[in-house]
């Protein structure tokens, strides 16, 4: 659990860090480039920081539905809120939608008989779960280094 | 589902999918960014979906292994169409294809009916295939 702990202090590091950039300096581009950027971070990192939310908080409380949608609604909704009104609404569609995505693939991960998926030992199943969001935290990675290209070019 | 007919079906897709990218390639210059960002979503989309699911029919114990390619399909071939246009277009077509690859094997898993999904799968992108070149050449 101290791994995706950390996994998700460096993501959550990475979007704020991000989201500031795009804070200060809005003024710079279009609309259309605001829009994708804002639409591609807003996607892997709602469903990055709702996995990883979902696998920490334990199972069976009223926290661990609600919280990983709640968080995805909340990143679409700053992220959109960088340009005008329309944009909000696309941003808050995508972050509900990798909010919901990253809230079954924990699920997913943590039980994997909901699916039909023949690992049933424990060790294995915590392979699996490690395996999946190391690899998720690298796409992440690779998405906010992209988009932090395209700002300084 | 016969294996056989799986392999035959990722065959013929990864064809479709070569030969419709040659297309683009030859025609690129005609294509706005508009369409281009819709060609890069839903071809990264579907290749991706179309990959975890026949993949985890293919091999059903290697749930790990086959999210893992099946995402990293989706990316590089998001990004290959994406490529063809503009850079936001190429990180648009990314980022859905990472979104959909993730999800595909869950899918894959579940489904009651193997064959029927698997050609409706096909079918619908056949339709969309025709939707871009009717788009295509419309534009």
């Amino acid at each position: 659990m101290l791994l995706i702990l950390v996994l998700l202090v460096w993501n959550l590091a990475e979007v704020i860090s991000i989201y500031r950039m795009f804070k200060k300096k809005n003024l710079l581009f279009d609309d259309r480039f605001t829009k994708t950027m804002c639409m591609a971070i807003t996607t892997i990192s709602s469903v990055a920081l709702s996995l990883y939310l979902e696998l920490l908080i334990p199972e069976n409380q009223m926290s661990s539905f609600f919280l990983p949608i709640l968080v995805g609604v909340f990143i679409g909704w700053r992220f959109g809120s960088i340009i005008k009104a329309p944009a909000t609404l696309n941003g808050i569609y995508n972050g509900a939608m990798g909010g919901m995505m990253g809230m079954m693939l924990g699920a997913v991960l943590q039980n994997p008989a909901l699916c039909n998926i023949p690992i049933d030992s424990d060790s294995l199943i915590a392979t699996n779960m490690y395996v999946i969001t190391v690899f998720i935290a690298l796409l992440h990675t690779i998405v906010s280094s992209f988009i932090r290209y395209s700002i300084k070019v | 589902m016969d294996k056989t007919i799986i392999l035959l079906l990722l065959y013929v897709d990864i064809c479709i999918g070569f030969g419709f990218y040659m297309y683009l390639w030859r025609i690129k210059k005609l294509i706005g960014f508009h369409l281009g960002m819709n060609i890069s979503i839903v071809m990264g989309g579907m290749i991706a979906l179309i990959f975890g699911v026949l993949l985890i029919l293919q091999f059903p114990f290697h749930f790990t292994l086959i999210t893992v390619v099946s995402t990293l399909t989706g990316l590089v071939v998001g990004a290959m169409f994406g490529l063809l246009f503009d850079y936001q277009t190429f990180v648009t077509g990314l980022t859905n294809g990472i979104v959909v690859g993730l999800m595909s094997p869950m899918i894959g898993t579940i489904i009651e009916m193997p064959s029927v999904f698997v050609w409706c799968i096909h079918i619908f992108f056949a339709i969309s295939l025709c939707t871009i070149s009717i788009s295509i050449k419309r534009s």
